[in-house]
């Protein structure tokens, strides 16, 4: 899915090398680093907003820099780490905002776009919320609106940037479980950079560790590292 | 559905009371004209008829004029509101209208024949205004916080504001009179044979808002994730400025500054509407902004034989207050 072979990356002066890893469909991948490792710069990479110093990020054999926007909301979504709500969004209005690269010109939601929204807020099961606000709703739960989004753009991959950091344990534990179940029945290739070692350790998913001494990201099979080896490498 | 059904109930009312507003507008003012008249002014008018004159030279143009201003101003505080994530943006804070009164009161005075023109007029006010826009959208790249870049369009006002009182100090008198009518603000200043010019403004402005619709209802989510959803950000940040500079300052140019109709009526759609749907909130604003400029000005117009009320002045009276509740309620 993406390839990342000899690859540079930061601003002006490099932050980080990959020397050869390759994210595949129907996996989930933590990233690891310190804060100022290169772990935001490295999403951006990906996401196609910073190109890398050396290499070419691969996204299906096509590097993303030549996707066109359109391509690029179809093949990649972005979960923030905080999603505020908007007032009078309602929560279904929310989702299905990720249809937009899907939509004609003035936006308007067809049958099978309505289709795919419904199947997402059934599967997150969010009935309950779908006519409430966004702003009336938990933290938790804005944050599961916000995954629910990104799983209706129907992207191969999902990136979410940090998105525990403002959650409790069990809301935390919840997204992460979630997202482990989507990038498994739903196929995709999903990202999560986190600042919680123990969660991604718990999660039994594989790492993606940026060593901010060697500046190198480094892929690690799940349940390959001990929190203290993790600890090593990473910081 | 149920909400749908009830946006459908409220446009069904607004787009009944809109023309009976309308009528009552024209009917109303110092001279009482049998319908007869207005209906002749239409359809088979005699110059010598002074009713049939007032008809089609003044209470007509300005009906259109409360229309233009009224639905208009409202449309641009949505776009200003939702382009800078901020529910107390609007031309007037930010500082477009006064960008456009300064190039209005520069180019006037320059002496220069074209915009002495009404053309002439309409272009400096759209370039003041799309400098100005510009401007304040470069100030929000830099400025991340809400409060700070209103006080940056504040103050762009103040520093317009003091050197249009330099302008006014240099002018003879008889121009100091105009401009001191003209910064009060009236729908009155517009004659008939202008009104083809301003329509055809007003309608390319409106419709331009139409084909943004989608990407404004994803700017509401902020620019990030409206990128990540396809959304061309940086060309459309331009084009929302560029429909705000056509609309502000056509509306600028000759009716004077009208504030608090771009700041109020957009929160007063939201309140009412409850959506983020554009597509409703755009037609809310046509319709309410038009309905509340007209109302205003049949007060101005009904207590005219007996006190002048600037209608900037009845705007913002109520205007004012209404903010104030709206500020409250968001710190609540």
């Amino acid at each position: 899915m993406i390839d990342l072979k000899q690859i540079e990356i930061g601003h002006k002066s490099p932050l980080l090398t990959i020397d050869n890893i390759q994210l595949l469909k129907g996996k989930m991948y933590a990233l690891i680093g310190a804060n100022g490792s290169g772990k935001t710069t490295f999403l951006q990479s990906i996401i196609g907003i910073n190109k890398p110093l050396k290499g070419e990020v691969i996204i299906s054999g096509e590097p993303i820099l030549k996707l066109n926007r359109i391509q690029k909301a179809k093949t990649i979504s972005f979960v923030g780490s905080k999603f505020d709500g908007v007032d009078y969004l309602k929560t279904k209005d929310f989702i299905a905002l990720g249809r937009t690269p899907y939509t004609n010109a003035i936006g308007r939601l067809s049958v099978a776009d309505l289709k795919v929204v419904n199947e997402t807020i059934e599967l997150l099961q969010l009935q309950v919320l779908q006519d409430k606000f966004t702003t009336e709703l938990s933290d938790g739960e804005r944050q599961l609106s916000a995954i629910a989004r990104a799983i209706t753009q129907q992207t191969d991959i999902i990136i979410l940037d940090e998105p525990t950091a403002f959650l409790d344990y069990a809301n935390r534990k919840k997204v992460m479980e979630l997202m482990k179940k989507i990038s498994i029945e739903l196929n995709k290739c999903v990202i999560v950079s986190s600042h919680d070692l123990e969660l991604c350790l718990e999660s039994e998913i594989d790492l993606l560790v940026v060593s901010k001494k060697r500046k190198e990201l480094t892929f690690h099979r799940a349940n390959s590292l001990t929190k203290s080896e993790l600890i090593e490498i990473g910081f | 559905m149920n909400s749908k059904k009830k946006n459908n109930i409220v446009f069904l009312f607004l787009v009944i009371i809109l023309p009976i507003i309308a009528l009552f507008h024209l009917f109303s003012g110092e001279i009482a004209i049998p319908f007869s008249d207005f209906y002749s002014a239409f359809t088979d008018f005699d110059s010598e008829n002074t009713n049939q004159i007032i008809v089609k030279e003044f209470r007509f143009p300005r009906l259109m004029m409360g229309i233009i201003a009224g639905g208009g101003l409202s449309v641009t505080g949505l776009l200003m509101q939702t382009l800078f994530n901020n529910p107390l943006a609007g031309p007037d804070v930010l500082g477009i209208s006064s960008g456009s009164s300064l190039f209005v009161a520069f180019t006037l005075m320059s002496g220069i024949p074209f915009f002495n023109s009404d053309f002439g007029t309409i272009i400096s006010a759209l370039i003041g205004a799309f400098a100005f826009g510009l401007l304040i959208l470069a100030f929000s790249m830099v400025v991340k916080s809400h409060i700070s870049l209103l006080l940056i369009g504040i103050m762009l006002g103040s520093f317009t504001g003091a050197f249009v009182s330099i302008v006014q100090t240099i002018s003879n008198p008889e121009d100091l009179k105009m401009f001191i009518m003209w910064a009060m603000g009236s729908l009155q200043h517009v004659e008939s044979s202008q009104l083809p010019i301003i329509i055809a403004f007003f309608i390319i402005g409106i419709i331009s808002c139409f084909f943004v619709v989608k990407s404004l209802n994803a700017l509401v989510l902020g620019e990030n994730q409206a990128f990540m959803l396809g959304v061309q950000v940086k060309y459309i940040r331009i084009i929302l400025i560029a429909i705000t500079a056509v609309l502000t300052g056509l509306i600028t140019a000759f009716c004077g500054p009208i504030a608090f109709v771009g700041l109020a009526v957009p929160n007063l759609v939201k309140l009412l509407f409850k959506t983020q749907s554009h597509r409703i909130l755009l037609i809310g604003c046509l319709l309410i902004g038009s309905i509340f400029l007209l109302v205003c000005d049949i007060f101005v117009q009904l207590l005219e034989s007996s006190i002048h009320i600037p209608i900037n002045a009845l705007t913002s009276i109520i205007g004012a207050p209404f903010v104030i509740l709206i500020v409250l309620k968001r710190l609540a």
